[in-house]
């Protein structure tokens, strides 16, 4: 490599140097995941160990057996309710975001900006504000320590439908306008036109709304109360405090929740940290 | 002749057909916007309301939301207690908001200094590489915040926790108790809130991190060449060049990362449970406490999410006006 090319940094800290900075971040984001690992697979007894070992003498799964055969921890059931509760809101978020997004993208009509105002809005209300009148009101509907309280209240997405509403703005007009002749229906434009154009945004959009939806804790804390509505970070928290006396088995169910995601995000690395940092800038 | 001509020409078939479509524009969106009143215009407008009465559910009041009746209309008497007041949840709730700025204080400088570098270091490596390990970085922001609080109340276990084997292992002198103790104070800063912030920017600098390396690939190669030329070292170039054409970006961030801070809740609910002595008290852990751990009066727990609202929605509006801003190298 030429001196001209040689990269600014490199100048300061030598290529290795940059290197050495950049496994040090590493070394410092893993340790901790990788120090609960090993952990997890340590005996009771090596666990209370003064001073402890890093590594586990004799490895062992116990911990992930027992969590995975106690019919006492309503695993099967709590799992059930997060992938129910996190597909529902995916699918209801991506119909109402892409198809308000069409209306406010390709429609003229009064009040649209109005309608549009009210929406920036919305984006702009953090959800700690309105958690206490939201609770008071799936109070009178009725939906308390229900799995709709989860979903109910979250089905419209203003920042969902202002992402939607850029993407099908930059879509030609001239498709619609050709379909309309052969005589579709306006929501048959949505469906047939607007949609299948639509699987980037949606994508994103979607993985966004699962991740926030699987991992989200105040909203179900507050509106579920029984163990067989739970979802898998209240599960975590009561085994938690279940289990104070048992580290082993909180480690262990720590890796267990944080496994699936791990697995998706290994295939979809690259496009969930892009669509990440472009969601920032809109 | 197209649909789109004959539009334009506003003939009498044209007119008929943008009718049909206006027809189809309302009846789509109104039950989008009814919706969207009920769940999120009607409960802003509602704890705003809220903050001026006295208010309990099980209290009888009139029928317009329970209020009035036995949940009297207070006045300002929420906001006047929550600032001036005497009573134990406003006395916790102003000390909740000195820890939630000193928390958002420390929290955006600590990030800004590891990701600016690293991004830096990052963006000059070779691209495959980097993808593993911007990859790696982002891990911990996906991740599930429960498990990570379970993770690092591990880390700071006293005595056989992992930082006091390494402060061991390093020849320093752990602290007996990493977060309980209320007399461990460092510059004034109690250490639980520390270690409250450094787990938290572990979880977060992700994102500023893949930020930052995205808006770097942007600036033009000539402005960074040009300084070089000019005889720059890497710490000038980092500084009189990188910095000032990241400005906007930077501040983004900052502003992102403060709205983010000023909204932490799992961590403080659970690794300090905003003690020892509510030194890692936080606005938001004070209202849920108040509104539902409590069930005190939720007009003062509503006077406390709007005042939180304030804060954000005028961190918000300078977020929106920086997005605005048309930005030229």
């Amino acid at each position: 490599m030429s001196q001209q090319k040689r990269k600014p940094i490199f100048w300061l800290l030598g290529k290795s140097g940059a290197y050495a900075v950049l496994i040090l971040g590493l070394v410092a984001t893993l340790l901790p995941f990788f120090y609960i690992m090993v952990s997890s697979l340590k005996t009771e007894a090596e666990l209370r160990k003064t001073p402890p070992d890093f590594f586990p003498a004799a490895p062992t799964l116990k911990h992930y057996e027992a969590i995975l055969t106690d019919t006492r921890i309503p695993l099967a059931r709590n799992l059930a309710n997060s992938v129910f509760v996190s597909l529902s809101r995916v699918v209801i978020t991506l119909f109402t975001s892409s198809f308000a997004g069409f209306i406010f993208a390709k429609y003229h009509f009064k009040g649209k900006n109005l309608a549009f105002g009210l929406i920036l809005v919305q984006i702009m209300i953090p959800f700690q504000v309105v958690m206490i009148p939201n609770y008071l009101l799936v109070v009178k509907l009725g939906m308390i320590d229900s799995l709709l309280a989860l979903i109910i209240p979250a089905m419209v997405d203003a920042y969902g439908i202002f992402m939607m509403k850029q993407f099908i703005e930059a879509m030609p007009t001239e498709l619609m306008d050709a379909a309309r002749i052969d005589g579709s229906s306006e929501f048959g434009i949505y469906w047939r036109i607007i949609l299948p154009q639509l699987g980037p945004p949606l994508a994103s959009l979607g993985i966004f709304t699962f991740m926030g939806t699987w991992n989200d804790y105040l909203w179900p804390l507050i509106v579920l109360t029984s163990p067989e509505n739970r979802t898998i970070p209240l599960l975590l928290v009561w085994f938690q405090t279940q289990h104070v006396s048992n580290q082993g088995l909180v480690l262990a169910a720590s890796i267990l929740t944080l496994l699936p995601i791990f697995l998706v995000y290994i295939f979809l690395q690259r496009w969930i940290v892009d669509q990440a940092t472009q969601s920032a800038f809109k | 002749m197209t649909a789109l001509s004959v539009l334009k020409k506003g003939a009498t078939y044209g007119g008929k057909l943008m009718a049909k479509q206006r027809r189809f524009a309302y009846a789509s969106l109104v039950p989008i916007l009814i919706y969207m009143g009920v769940f999120s215009l009607f409960p802003i407008l509602w704890a705003f309301v809220l903050g001026f009465f006295s208010y309990t559910p099980i209290r009888e009041g009139s029928w317009f939301l329970g209020l009035g009746g036995q949940n009297p209309f207070v006045g300002l008497d929420n906001y006047i207690e929550l600032f001036f007041g005497n009573g134990k949840p406003a006395e916790v709730f102003r000390i909740a908001m000195g820890n939630t700025f000193l928390f958002t204080a420390m929290v955006v400088p600590l990030n800004l200094a590891i990701t600016l570098p690293l991004s830096v270091i990052l963006e000059s490596i070779n691209d495959k590489v980097k993808t593993v390990f911007r990859a790696i970085y982002f891990l911990p922001t996906i991740s599930s915040s429960i498990a990570l609080v379970i993770i690092w109340s591990y880390m700071y276990a006293p005595g056989w926790g992992l930082l006091s084997q390494i402060f061991k292992l390093v020849g320093l002198v752990p602290p007996k108790s990493w977060l309980q103790d209320p007399n461990a104070l460092y510059m004034g800063i109690p250490l639980a809130m520390i270690c409250v912030v450094v787990a938290h920017v572990w979880q977060d600098f992700g994102y500023n991190l893949v930020i930052f390396v995205a808006a770097l690939q942007s600036i033009p190669k000539t402005l960074r060449e040009a300084a070089r030329i000019d005889g720059a070292n890497a710490f000038q170039e980092f500084w009189y060049v990188i910095v000032p054409l990241l400005s906007r970006t930077i501040l983004l961030a900052s502003v992102l990362t403060m709205i983010s801070s000023l909204q932490v809740f799992v961590i403080f609910q659970l690794l300090t449970r905003g003690g020892p002595k509510n030194q890692t008290q936080t606005m938001l852990l004070s209202i849920y406490e108040n509104a539902f751990r409590f069930a005190n009066n939720l007009g003062l727990s509503a006077a406390m999410s709007m005042i939180l609202f304030i804060i954000i929605l005028v961190l918000t509006v300078v977020q929106f006006r920086l997005l605005r801003t048309e930005w030229e190298y």
